[in-house]
């Protein structure tokens, strides 16, 4: 019983990972031609890094765990910045044109983002069916009671 | 009179919300890089249901196609698994209720006659 409570912290990990992420690309397809950040230059393309590790409520850990072999959750364990240079586009009129007239545009792709965001999406669907499908059988179990 | 009955289902039971676990975490993974599925000696574990059910075995099912990533869930396995798990939990609680149920009845009959 106390296996099924950790089985949704582990798939709750997995959905705060995915909106992270989900996050993170809706940032760069909102920035997808900001030519001004706070750190100078263009907006630059982000993007997570996942890592599986121990997830664990503090509760659970009190509670000693006996299922402890197994089922490890998910993390984002960093924010990595696209290191391809700016897309370089003339227009000379443009405040932030440089001396021959190239204004540096981040290097964003929306299709490549829109992608990823239908796939974290899925990913997402994935762990909500499987919360529902242990919300399922800790109900059983109560029901057992009965 | 439960211990004989009810223990074995309820190793079972154990033994499937173990199992969940593993496969909440395999969906949890499935875009983390290198990441191996994991998955818990059912069959095994299942023809010894019978004695102690320890914690289970965790294997590396073999066989699974690798993404470029090193990742080799494959999401379709796991929403299988995630549905075998449920009816088979489903079918345990149903019996161990009916036991349940069962000793109730026997209980109820003894204090009326």
């Amino acid at each position: 019983m106390s296996s099924l409570f950790s089985s949704m912290d582990v798939s709750a990990s997995g959905m705060s990972a995915e909106r992270t992420r989900a996050e993170i690309l809706v940032e760069n397809l909102a920035n997808a031609d900001t030519t001004r950040t706070a750190e100078g230059g263009p907006y630059k393309r982000k993007d997570v890094v996942f890592q599986s590790g121990e997830v664990g409520s503090s509760f659970s850990t009190i509670l000693g765990d006996q299922m402890e072999q197994g089922g490890t959750g998910v993390q984002v364990s960093q924010v990595i910045t696209d290191p391809r240079p700016p897309d370089m586009r003339y227009m000379p009129g443009h405040p932030d044109a440089d001396k021959d007239g190239f204004v540096a545009f981040p290097r964003v792709d929306p299709a490549e983002d829109m992608v990823d965001l239908l796939g974290t999406s899925r990913s997402y669907q994935a762990n909500v069916a499987a919360v529902s499908a242990i919300k399922d059988m800790i109900q059983r179990s109560i029901d057992l009671f009965r | 009179m439960l211990d004989g009955i009810g223990g074995d289902i309820e190793n079972y039971m154990t033994l499937l919300s173990a199992r969940e676990k593993v496969v909440a975490s395999n969906i949890a993974n499935a875009d983390t890089p290198g990441y191996q599925t994991e998955d818990v000696d059912f069959s095994s574990m299942l023809d010894s249901a019978t004695g102690e059910a320890e914690s289970p075995k965790v294997v590396h099912p073999a066989g699974l196609r690798v993404k470029n990533d090193g990742n080799n869930v494959d999401l379709d396995r796991e929403a299988r698994l995630l549905a075998e798990n449920a009816l088979r939990f489903n079918v345990a609680s149903n019996l161990l209720r009916s036991q349940l149920q069962n000793i109730k009845t026997a209980l109820q009959d003894g204090g009326q006659s």
